[in-house]
């Protein structure tokens, strides 16, 4: 062999082994590295241990709007003892809501049944007009059967939202392509954790289902560890791990 | 408008969408074909040694440089660039980015170069030695792997994808990169008697096994790899972990399909070879 050849061997060796480092680096950071510090929640302060963001503590919201069957639900006191996921969206909605709703279910259908148990998602529609109880019903089971969804008049839902900082949702005057009768809503994009005691995180349109996975089992434990004696929580993490 | 496909962030509708940078480059494509080798040629060859040619491969092959396998190739880069495939892999479903790359990579460099007549390209002395490098089975074997697994890594695809730049960046990777792979199968230009039909038979086997790593990955893996498919409004509610699941196996049958077939052909001209026939030694 050459020296020249040699060299271009030596080189092409090289190259690959620093790619496939590369790759094997990539490869293994991605999941964990998969944060919301990546994407649109990147500007936002991260909760220290978590990947959402930290939200000034507050009991949870006192509201009570009637679910899809007609019936009242009183958030506070349907969520007491859960961790609970709140979001305002609309079933039309082109991105945000079916984006944040699809992750959500992805990675609570990947939990231990224990974690899954104590997990309430609730949907709060922002279009009331449009979304009936039917519709909402029909479109979160395609989700996961076990979500909330939950209606009011927009006066009622704005008020909701303003008592939570969140802005109010506006019905947008962007035509779209002729189905949906016709306009968008604006609303706010960031799903709302109530966790235990007055903890209150927020998690941005952006969020990816590695955020949500490294995040739910943590918050799940915290709220057992504050909901349940100790040893209850030991015999249940027992339990889960060898089941 | 865009020039070329990349995320737009907006909800997927089947309205049509012009894309004028993909037309024009189809259009050079075409015309720079058409100046080098095609001009005066009716669409079936007359080059000299042609109608011997299509008889050794059997009478209903097409010989190497008809213009129609230029043409084949063209209408399948077109297509996998143009809307709908184009703008749904650049910012909607793994899947079809992936299939992006199956006709960009390997179904049109092959129809493309099979379209160039025999005895072409003519180098000047100094191309013909940097072809020979970066055409060596080898070394092209090696850039092919290279580029699909950087091509494919997570921060790269999720930033690139994100505009038209980066993402005409990744088409033009995967078809040089595609050219690359193709050449020393499909052309005897720099000639390499020693890598006769076994060894085009070997190479392109081990393309087959080379790419497990980036199917693996994206089979398996728990959750999605790619932030741009992942956030992407989704298309008919299909969800993201199986839409990247769909992708991993499409690089893997695809590929597998367009090699695999390359090696029939190949085994089918050797055997030719073998029994004293006159087979075009240079049409995969």
């Amino acid at each position: 062999m050459t020296g020249a050849r040699r060299s271009i061997s030596r080189s092409l060796a090289l190259g690959s082994a620093a790619l496939l480092t590369l790759v094997a680096c990539d490869a293994g950071g991605d999941a964990e590295r998969g944060t919301a510090g990546e994407n649109d929640a990147s500007s936002a302060r991260a909760a220290p241990g978590y990947r959402g963001v930290l939200l000034e503590s507050g009991p949870r919201p006192d509201f009570t709007l009637p679910d899809f069957d007609g019936k009242a639900f009183s958030f506070r006191q349907e969520t007491q003892s859960q961790l609970a996921l709140l979001f305002f969206g609309y079933t039309n909605c082109p991105d945000i809501c079916p984006v944040h709703m699809a992750g959500i279910a992805a990675v609570l259908r990947e939990l231990p049944w224990e974690t899954r148990d104590r997990i309430e998602v609730v949907f709060v529609s922002t279009d009331p007009e449009r979304d009936t109880p039917e519709r909402m019903r029909e479109w979160l089971s395609g989700f996961d059967p076990q979500f909330v969804g939950l209606r009011g008049d927009m006066e009622t839902v704005n008020s909701i939202q303003a008592a939570l900082a969140l802005p109010p949702a506006v019905r947008a005057a962007v035509p779209t392509d002729g189905e949906d009768d016709g306009y968008e809503v604006g609303h706010a994009a960031q799903v709302l954790v109530f966790g235990a005691g007055d903890l209150r995180l927020a998690y941005p349109f952006g969020t990816r289902q590695a955020d949500w996975k490294h995040d739910l089992p943590l918050l799940v434990s915290e709220l057992k560890a504050r909901h349940e004696p100790p040893e209850a929580v030991g015999a249940s993490s027992a339990s889960s791990g060898s089941g | 408008m865009q020039w070329w496909c990349a995320a737009r962030g907006s909800a997927w509708t089947w309205t049509w969408q012009a894309y004028p940078g993909v037309w024009l480059f189809i259009l050079m494509i075409g015309l720079a074909y058409w100046r080098l080798y095609g001009r005066g040629r009716p669409l079936r060859a007359r080059h000299a040694g042609a109608h011997e040619e299509e008889v050794a491969t059997g009478g209903g092959v097409p010989p190497r440089g008809w213009p129609g396998w230029f043409l084949g190739g063209l209408l399948c880069l077109w297509l996998a660039l143009d809307w709908p495939i184009g703008a749904l892999g650049a910012g909607y479903l793994a899947s079809v980015h992936m299939l992006q790359f199956v006709l960009i990579a390997l179904v049109s460099p092959p129809l493309l170069l099979l379209g160039i007549p025999t005895g072409r390209p003519e180098l000047r002395a100094g191309s013909r030695s940097l072809l020979r490098l970066v055409t060596h089975p080898l070394i092209a074997l090696i850039t092919f792997n290279l580029i699909i697994i950087f091509t494919h890594l997570p921060s790269v695809v999720d930033t690139l994808m994100a505009t038209q730049l980066g993402s005409f960046l990744i088409d033009m990777v995967w078809l040089i990169g595609g050219v690359v792979f193709w050449w020393p199968i499909i052309l005897d230009r720099p000639a390499r008697p020693g890598f006769g039909h076994p060894m085009k038979i070997g190479y392109l086997i081990l393309a087959t096994i080379v790419n497990t790593g980036t199917f693996l990955y994206l089979t398996f893996s728990e959750l999605p790899v790619y932030s741009i498919y992942e956030l992407a409004p989704p298309v008919y509610g299909i969800p993201a972990r199986d839409d990247q699941r769909v992708a991993g196996l499409l690089m893997k049958v695809g590929t597998a399909a367009v090699l695999w077939t390359a090696i029939g052909v190949l085994f089918y001209l050797w055997y030719r070879e073998e029994n004293d026939e006159p087979a075009s030694t240079s049409h995969a």
